[in-house]
């Protein structure tokens, strides 16, 4: 690999990166929301260092041959433009995960419907002794799954910490609503359905949400939670 | 003098036509192969490939950035002075110096061939090189906001990521030659830019390499197979290791994985914490890349081994 070429290929990705952060949010699909200007930094740096390589016109280092494999996340984001993790990653763990960081005190719900995240809801039905979510409408947000089980499927979301890689799959299992196509983004109302006495440990099971009301939506701009 | 390969004049060379058929195809791309490039399976592999991708890049070029500064602005004797005369001191004192860089894994390796460039006992280096990347103030605090309420388990991880550090590099100085270590190409005349142009290109291509096996094992390898062995102390403990070195998670995000294995013991998930941020694909891609292969084969299972060991005496005394 000659300098030019080199440098050609350190350009392409700085214009990739910056590409999926600044002209389209792409970039949420990958990392978290506070990781965009260490991104562009970062994308304009690698812009640059190509640029001056241009531009400077001396004699260069024959550049290594595992430098062409740089090319191959610039394909992956110009050609499959990797969507958000949704039902494929979600349903290749059977078992739920639990929520990071839950939540320690559960304020009392009291708004006639209470939106959360499918973390919170996990956290409430699973961690919280004084049963807050008992009785009450709450409104989740999420992607369908389908289900092996009959008369169920799932509303799910990825939750990362970093990056998709490191994402795990918080589910819940909806009731007495057909199943909406899979991969859709839905907005769930219902009321959880408390575990019967001699089930399955909570935990171990994603908890059950009996719901009133599924509604299409878009996806969200931010897919993780 | 012009390489005979300059390009810049005359004939265009072989490298030039590869890259115009990289762009062909990115422009083509768009028009006749996206439409069948939309597998679940692919697109899951994907996302997950260019998330590693994309979130190592910044933490990359820090590091290249770092390195060459390293390289090209603090004399050697700088270096001689900071750190112990013996190399038996310096070991230590270079994991220890760790903490204060706050990056990942994907930083520490160009840096650590910048200190070793600059005279640094590759021993040093190496010790520094593992212990930065999981002992630096980011990952702690992270480790303590991932497992709230054990407290010990952010000071277990410390102390043994430590332990092992300073160990791999005191056995590296024993027994480890000088002729495993591939020597930097730089020349001594390269400047800032051309440092960092050839560090970039060169570990953001073995980054890409470990990140396509990460992305592979992420996709393939089923988690509900890990539940089966969390009962055995040494199965889950290697089964822990095992899972982080193919996961090559970021080891300012691994703690929240560790803390989402909850069917595993305290020490097996020690052992995940520990053995991440030294041995994943992506750094033995990089480590080879970098240091060569020599280097890695003796490196990764040396380090891989002594992590499994300091993370279940640790685990046992601490957690």
């Amino acid at each position: 690999m000659n300098r030019l070429t080199q440098s050609l290929v350190l350009v392409l990705l700085g214009g990739a990166v910056l590409r999926i952060t600044t002209v389209s949010n792409e970039y949420l699909n990958y990392v978290k929301p506070g990781f965009r200007w260490f991104l562009i930094a970062a994308g304009a740096a690698v812009l640059v260092v190509g640029a001056v390589g241009l531009v400077k016109k001396e004699d260069g280092h024959r550049g290594p041959w595992v430098a062409w494999l740089l090319t191959l996340p610039v394909f992956a984001i110009f050609l499959i433009a990797p969507p958000p993790l949704g039902s494929y990653a979600a349903r290749s763990e059977e078992a739920p995960a639990r929520p990071v960081g839950a939540l320690t005190a559960y304020t009392p719900l009291t708004r006639p419907v209470s939106e959360m995240t499918i973390g919170e809801f996990l956290g409430r039905a699973w961690g919280d002794t004084t049963k807050s979510l008992a009785g009450k409408q709450v409104r989740l947000t999420g992607f369908a799954v389908p289900s092996k089980q009959k008369g169920q499927w799932y509303v799910a979301r990825m939750q990362i910490a970093c990056c998709a890689a490191d994402a795990v799959p918080l589910k819940v299992a909806v009731l007495g609503w057909p199943a909406p196509a899979e991969n859709q983004w839905i907005e769930v109302t219902g009321t959880w359905v408390p575990p019967k006495a001699g089930g399955p440990e909570p935990g171990t099971v994603a908890p059950e949400l009996d719901a009133t009301d599924v509604t299409e939506i878009p996806r969200p701009i931010e897919p993780y939670e | 003098m012009p390489p005979a390969d300059s390009g810049l004049k005359g004939q265009p060379s072989f490298g030039h036509w590869v890259f115009v058929a990289v762009l062909g195809l990115l422009l083509l791309g768009q028009f006749v192969y996206a439409p069948y490039l939309t597998s679940p399976a692919l697109q899951t592999w994907s996302t997950v490939f260019v998330a590693i991708c994309v979130q190592a890049l910044p933490f990359l070029v820090f590091g290249v950035l770092l390195s060459a500064a390293i390289t090209a602005f603090v004399p050697a004797s700088f270096w001689t002075r900071a750190l112990p005369k013996r190399p038996a001191l310096a070991v230590p004192v270079a994991g220890v110096a760790g903490a204060v860089l706050p990056g990942c894994e994907c930083a520490s390796v160009p840096v650590a061939s910048g200190l070793m460039s600059r005279g640094v006992t590759p021993a040093a280096a190496l010790a520094f090189l593992l212990s930065s990347p999981a002992i630096n103030p980011v990952v702690v605090v992270a480790t303590v906001v991932a497992f709230p309420g054990q407290p010990m388990m952010a000071v277990a991880r410390f102390v043994a990521s430590l332990v092992v550090a300073v160990l791999v590099g005191w056995v590296w100085l024993r027994f480890g030659k000088g002729e495993w270590l591939r020597a930097r190409r730089h020349h001594e005349h390269a400047g800032f830019a051309e440092a960092m142009r050839h560090d970039l290109l060169h570990a953001g291509g073995f980054l890409v390499v470990g990140g396509m096996a990460a992305a592979t094992m992420n996709v393939v390898v089923p988690r509900e197979w890990l539940n089966v062995l969390a009962g055995n102390l040494w199965v889950s403990v290697l089964a822990l290791a095992l899972l982080a070195v193919v996961l090559s998670i970021c080891s300012e995000a691994d703690a929240f994985v560790a803390a989402s294995l909850t069917a595993f013991s305290p020490t097996a998930r020690l052992a995940f914490l520990v053995v991440g941020p030294m041995v994943d694909l992506k750094l033995i891609a990089l480590q080879a890349g970098t240091f060569g292969r020599r280097f890695a084969v003796r490196f990764v299972p040396l380090t891989f081994s002594l992590a499994v060991l300091v993370s279940v005496v640790t685990g046992m005394v601490l957690l």
